[in-house]
């Protein structure tokens, strides 16, 4: 691909991100929300997050196959115990970062 | 709906507990920059695109799509397509915080729905579940975007200088996703929630093969269906709570 080139897909992602984004916030107080889709975009954010992050505990990078013993996940149990015990989520990142390096490092995977 | 002032006076005592709030997620958001900021380096874009691409475009994964797509010479309009898709959430996202700030003018909804993120707009969600005016809202949803915005640019910018120099299997974008976590587990002190979380996770692996990053958007709404059903089957077999105003 060309510079030019690349700097158009630059900008048309930058369209995207817009319309996304922003797209409900300019026009979205004119449009009237059914209370049942209200309800249902209540679960949407825990939902998507949940959606973001399995694929990368449960897929290993390399070869797309589906684990569930793997560092990742491992780390990522015992974060979210971390959290639970302490609800500090600075702290959770730290340890689970440890976690994930001890793990990384022991090659037990 | 009458015009809150309240909501567009700048509350100093909000905004900081915004930052506060947001403190904690933004090592996560700027370790998950940074490797994003890698990528667009080693995916061989040059110094200026690599920057002007975080600058401007500030969609990690969308931006992390796009790159396979720029590298292969894919038609523009299917990398501006996948941009479109990858960012559908934010459609969810956007649609869930437009009735909170509807009376601002266009130019600032424009601007505070471009510089959100997954993580401020949870965080937001948790103190503001309801959309109707509360002083301080937008002083504390701008102390969550902005440091948000500059952590991200921050991350992504030093992962471009940096380049090769950080071994890839350090992993530390997997501090994106120990953020996230941390921010979804409050989120799911329910039961259907929970039920949600869980089926949404497992199709987000199930259909990861899909094009476009369709699975996620799949996810998105398998997992909300569920948490719905599964909150109207609770509702059938609990004792009259007064909620039997829904059919």
């Amino acid at each position: 691909m060309s510079d030019v080139e690349i700097w158009i897909v630059i900008a048309a992602l930058a369209v995207s991100t817009a319309i996304t984004r922003s797209g409900f916030w300019l026009v979205g107080h004119k449009v009237t929300i059914p209370r049942r889709v209200q309800e249902m975009l209540r679960y949407a954010p825990s939902c998507a997050l949940a959606a973001i992050i399995g694929p990368d505990l449960l897929l290993d990078p390399s070869t797309q196959a589906f684990t569930v013993m793997n560092e990742k996940v491992l780390a990522g149990i015992a974060a979210i115990g971390w959290y639970l015990w302490r609800r500090n989520m600075l702290e959770t990142i730290v340890f689970g970062m440890l976690f994930f390096t001890a793990l990384r490092l022991l090659h037990l995977f | 709906m009458s015009d809150a002032p309240d909501v567009t006076t700048h509350d100093p005592a909000a905004w900081r507990d915004g930052v506060k709030t947001g403190i904690p997620t933004l090592f996560g958001i700027g370790a998950w920059g940074l490797v994003v900021g890698v990528a667009m380096i080693k995916s061989g874009l040059t110094l200026p695109q690599a920057l002007g691409m975080t600058l401007i475009v500030f969609a990690g994964s969308a931006q992390l799509a796009s790159l396979p797509l720029i590298a292969a010479g894919a038609p523009i309009w299917v990398i501006f397509a996948t941009g479109l898709v990858v960012n559908l959430r934010f459609v969810i996202f956007s649609a869930l915080l437009a009735p909170h700030f509807g009376m601002l003018p266009w130019y600032q909804r424009l601007h505070l729905g471009f510089v959100s993120g997954d993580i401020s707009i949870a965080l937001f969600l948790q103190r503001y579940p309801d959309p109707a005016p509360a002083p301080g809202k937008l002083s504390y949803l701008k102390g969550l975007l902005y440091p948000n915005w500059a952590s991200w640019q921050v991350g992504s910018i030093a992962g471009i200088f940096l380049g090769n120099a950080v071994p890839a299997e350090w992993g530390l974008g997997f501090a994106g996703t120990l953020a996230i976590i941390c921010v979804m587990v409050p989120m799911v002190v329910s039961r259907p929630a929970l039920c949600g979380v869980l089926v949404a996770g497992a199709v987000s692996v199930l259909a990861a093969g899909l094009p476009y990053k369709l699975g996620l958007l799949a996810a998105v709404l398998v997992g909300m269906v569920t948490a719905m059903t599964v909150e109207e089957l609770g509702d059938k077999f609990a004792p009259a709570t007064g909620k039997e105003e829904r059919q």
